[in-house]
């Protein structure tokens, strides 16, 4: 655990001091409040809800998320210090985790630093508590399986555009894939399988205040399962 | 102690090495000559467990690197061909995060971090960005980050590029001390380099050892020339006539290399003379003698030094079979 928290902490240090992490946590807070004040019109509505507002976060996540993985492998390999990380005393699995920390880490800042808006509309009606919590757990959830994703696309990249441009389709396709569902008027099945793959359909239940153990599991195993092929390829390098 | 038996390392089909056997023992500095292309990367890789091999063995400090290649990760210190810094971190960040991979808790890592940048000449940029330092700051940090933890082995991938003359010498005198108590590997492409640090070196070309031995000895071992460069000057009539050939009077003269008359009596040759034989007189004393009896004064003699090009050229030529 320690060698994975000198890794992340050397993350996150050098997001901090180029414009990255910041960039990344505004143009989220950004991208957010613009949607929720002036496209849905929040105060227009005159409703007391703000289930529009975690709706959009999957969709926003696809784009700044992969601005912060990127560089996660793709940045180290053009340096040349994937070289150093692979030969300092580090498992595959405490470098792959330690990198995934990081960027968690900022994109999380980026979510928390949106309760301000929730705070504040609070004075407009009566909001649930429980409700607001629940929508967090689920943005947080659902950031995590993306991270994995875009640091596991980081890792096979040959460079940051490359990796930038993959995540987010990656990302895209996987948030927007249930509504292909409904739109091919899918059924049974097909419909099911679709629907379950979504990073957005396990969403919904987390934003209408409910935590479904189904969709917690989705999003650890999605975590787990990108993490764990990040690292696979990293051991599988050493013999090519 | 480092030992490689039978190393064999193939990328994606093509091999790299072929079958280096070779031990460095504590207490050494061990030269690994090359041309690019000719393995030394690889083995280095090899041996910090960045890769694995192909077949063969690679033991670093007693353990297998593919068995333990934390363990052993942990015992060597290794700078990379391409210097890797992190180009958004200050030179102390990058210290402290090596430190800090390195598992040295706080005290230690400051006591190791003023260490290491005092003997690799650091003070002076200790809080500047890694992407402001110049290509020699770059290589000492470099260094300095390789040696932190105070490794019993290092590997350093041709640790003397990009530094000016006295940078090289300071380094150098570092690396050569450090091989008094560890193990340390390097790769140059530079033959003073070897000369001047290194108790014993291995000429790598194509993935095999082509020739391995003290640096003295490795000359020998080339079947060698000396390459003279003479400058004379003749006296009082014996300018009339001289020219190339007459160099031929020289004892056991091989060729002539160039020969130019710089004015009427200073002549300037460049001669190829047998290898060094220890039973004979030395070359320069044979060249002495006749330019003596043959009424010249010699105002220059220098020997000059193969360089590693050309030794390549004939290690190279003579695996052609001539």
């Amino acid at each position: 655990m320690k060698n994975v928290l000198a890794i992340a902490r050397r993350e996150i240090r050098s997001s901090f001091n180029s414009p990255v992490a910041y960039a990344v946590i505004l143009g989220y807070l950004l991208f957010t409040g613009i949607y929720l004040y002036f496209i849905r019109g929040f105060y227009a509505v005159g409703q007391a809800d703000l289930r529009e507002y975690f709706i959009i976060m999957p969709l926003v996540l696809a784009f700044l998320v992969p601005a912060l993985t990127m560089r996660s492998w793709a940045e180290e390999r053009r340096l040349g210090t994937y070289e150093l990380l692979l030969t300092l005393p580090f498992t595959e699995g405490q470098l792959v985790l330690g990198k995934f920390l990081s960027s968690f880490a900022i994109a999380g800042a980026a979510i928390v630093l949106t309760i301000p808006v929730p705070l504040a509309a609070s004075a407009l009606g009566s909001f649930d508590a429980g409700i607001l919590v629940t929508q967090y757990l689920g943005v947080l959830l659902e950031a995590a399986a993306a991270v994995a994703v875009g640091e596991w696309i980081s890792s096979l990249a040959k460079n940051q555009v490359s990796a930038f441009v993959a995540s987010v389709l990656a990302l895209l396709c996987l948030v927007l894939v249930d509504r292909v569902a409904g739109f091919l008027g899918a059924k049974g099945l097909a419909a099911a399988l679709l629907n379950w793959l979504s990073l957005a359909f396990h969403y919904d239940s987390f934003s209408r205040g409910v935590v479904d153990t189904r969709d917690l599991a989705y999003y650890l195993s999605a975590s787990v399962l990108f993490l764990y092929l990040s690292a696979w390829g990293l051991t599988r390098r050493k013999w090519s | 102690m480092i030992e490689l038996r039978e190393l064999r390392k193939s990328y994606g089909g093509v091999e790299a090495v072929h079958g280096v056997s070779f031990t460095a023992e504590t207490g050494s500095v061990l030269g690994l000559l090359g041309p690019n292309g000719a393995g030394k990367t690889t083995i280095m890789k090899v041996l910090t467990g960045y890769h694995f091999p192909s077949s063969g063995k690679a033991v670093v400090d007693g353990l297998d690197v593919e068995e333990d290649p934390i363990a052993v990760k942990s015992r060597v210190g290794y700078l990379p061909e391409s210097v890797p810094l992190y180009q958004d971190l200050t030179v102390a960040e990058y210290l402290d995060f090596i430190g800090d991979a390195r598992s040295l808790d706080r005290p230690a890592r400051a006591r190791a971090v003023e260490r290491s940048i005092g003997a690799c000449g650091l003070e002076g940029v200790y809080r500047k960005k890694v992407e402001e330092l110049s290509k020699g700051y770059r290589q000492r940090l470099g260094l300095a980050q390789a040696i932190l933890h105070d490794p019993p082995i290092l590997i350093l991938d041709e640790p003397t590029t990009g530094l000016d003359p006295n940078q090289i010498i300071e380094i150098r005198e570092l690396i050569k001390s450090l091989g008094e108590s560890k193990t340390v590997i390097l790769s140059t492409h530079i033959l003073q380099e070897v000369e001047a640090i290194c108790s014993n070196v291995i000429i790598l070309n194509e993935g095999r050892v082509a020739a391995q031995g003290a640096p003295s000895e490795i000359g020998k071992a080339l079947k060698g020339e000396e390459r003279i460069r003479l400058r004379l000057k003749a006296g009082r009539g014996t300018a009339e006539g001289f020219d190339r050939k007459s160099l031929s009077g020289i004892p056991g003269l091989r060729s002539v290399a160039s020969f130019q008359a710089e004015s009427g009596s200073v002549f300037a040759a460049e001669i190829s003379m047998p290898p060094a034989d220890p039973a004979a007189a030395e070359v320069g004393e044979t060249i002495f003698d006749w330019a003596a009896s043959s009424g010249f004064k010699v105002l220059e003699l220098e020997r000059r030094r193969l360089s590693l090009e050309e030794i390549f050229v004939k290690l190279t030529s003579e695996g052609d079979g001539r």
